[in-house]
């Protein structure tokens, strides 16, 4: 079960990783690069390092969301091809 | 340019690929990070610095310096972005982002909770996970959540003008004081008093750094926030 | 997980960190560029803490009815103020990025290039 659980999590931060990757609209590539910072932080959790995760899913998922998206408003959504 | 930055990848992916090899396995006990240091910690921590939650104690106590450092790094970081001129004039800036009611009714619900979450996290710290970082991850959230919601004049009323610069240096200068303190009883600088008739000065110099950590970074990150968007 | 004699944590670690070095050096818009540092960054945490792991342990909390092996506060520690520094990094970055926009028009490395 454990396992099972640790997988879905590897194999779901890799596709949000890859997502961010290649995702050309900014505002969905921030978005998705919050959702990979929500299952590392899942993941941390899981795992016995309830501290890491509090202060990830705060300032990495959310903090740092935010500021991403206030400079894509200041700037340009999409990224040139 | 793609083809150069590929095969970088490639080549840094076949050094980890050797590297990750050599690893020992990490779930196993008898890996070499649970001896040495980490042995003693775990063993002598709760006794050595009066904390139960060994990653506090290693922050504050064992490891204090990195930690010093650490809020000076965000304290720079604020003053650079302060320093930096603005982009775009304020006068033709909105004075808030158009918000949708289901965004400001949720925020307004769960902005009591949050502070309280963060206000337990801070006050125990010490037996449960939490402490002064933590706590400043999450009041900073919450600032940011806030300034979203309220406008630039109402995030304002949030941190009075006149205490804003000493609460966003509230932790290099508490760092600063209690460093000295610890100097002036020990004679090492951060030093905490190990002696039992000093264990009062001791729990309260802890509080003292978990309280400023907390509240300055709190505030540095709502500030960040607040400077970015103005 | 070790299937095969692979540490599959670690492996999944190093291939986010490939992932986020590919977009610092491939992309040449500078919020992607900030993007991948940020996988990167993460990807460095998940080692560490990682490293730190034990079979069924507990968190490194010593409360009443926690059982050894705990996990090792080091890397714990050290990840916490990590964390707190990367978004430190990324406020500034940004806001540098904000100003090259205003200033230039454009995002992109290789048109910023062009420019005098």
């Amino acid at each position: 079960m454990s396992d099972l659980f640790d997988a879905v999590m590897l194999a779901l931060l890799l596709a949000t990783a890859l997502a961010v990757a290649r995702a050309r609209d900014l505002v969905a590539a921030v978005v998705l690069f919050s959702m990979y910072g929500l299952t590392l932080c899942l993941v941390w959790q899981h795992r016995g390092a309830p501290d890491v995760a509090i202060t990830e899913a705060a300032v990495g998922a959310g903090v740092t969301t935010v500021l991403f998206l206030i400079a894509v408003a200041r700037t340009r959504r999409e990224e040139r091809r | 340019m793609k083809g150069w930055a590929l095969a970088l990848v490639v080549v840094v992916a076949a050094t980890l690929a050797i590297g990750v090899q050599g690893l020992p396995t990490h779930d196993a006990p008898e890996a070499p990070i649970h001896d040495h240091v980490g042995a003693r910690y775990v063993e002598r921590g709760v006794e050595e610095t009066g904390m139960r939650n060994l990653v506090g104690a290693v922050l504050l106590n064992y490891r204090g310096f990195d930690t010093m450092v650490e809020v000076v790094v965000i304290f720079t970081a604020l003053a650079a972005v302060l320093a930096l001129p603005r982009a775009g004039s304020v006068a033709d800036a909105p004075e808030a982002l158009p918000v949708s009611p289901v965004v400001l009714f949720v925020v307004r619900l769960l902005a009591p909770f949050i502070a309280l979450f963060a206000i337990a996290l801070l006050f125990r710290g010490h037996v449960s996970p939490g402490g002064g970082f933590q706590a400043g991850a999450l009041f900073g959230a919450l600032f940011v959540a806030l300034g979203l919601v309220l406008g630039r004049r109402g995030a304002a009323r949030l941190v009075p003008e006149r205490a804003r610069p000493w609460l966003q240096a509230a932790a290099p200068l508490t760092f600063a004081a209690v460093a000295a303190l610890g100097w002036a009883l020990t004679g090492s600088f951060l030093g905490f008093p190990q002696a039992p008739e000093l264990h009062a000065v001791r729990e309260a110099m802890a509080l003292a750094l978990e309280v400023a950590i907390a509240v300055g970074g709190g505030v540095i990150l709502g500030s960040l926030f607040q400077t970015m968007e103005a | 997980m070790a299937p095969f004699g692979v540490d599959l944590d670690y492996v999944a670690v190093a291939a986010l960190f490939c992932i986020g070095l590919y977009m610092l050096v491939a992309k040449s818009n500078l919020l992607k560029k900030l993007l991948g540092l940020n996988v990167m960054e993460t990807s460095v945490f998940a080692f560490i803490v990682t490293s730190g792991m034990v079979e069924g342990g507990d968190p490194p909390l010593l409360v009443a009815g926690a059982q050894p092996p705990f996990a090792s506060p080091i890397p714990q520690a050290m990840v916490l103020t990590g964390i707190v520094v990367v978004v430190s990094v990324t406020a500034v970055a940004l806001s540098l990025i904000v100003q090259i926009y205003a200033h230039y028009g454009t995002l992109e490395v290789d048109e910023l290039k062009e420019r005098p």
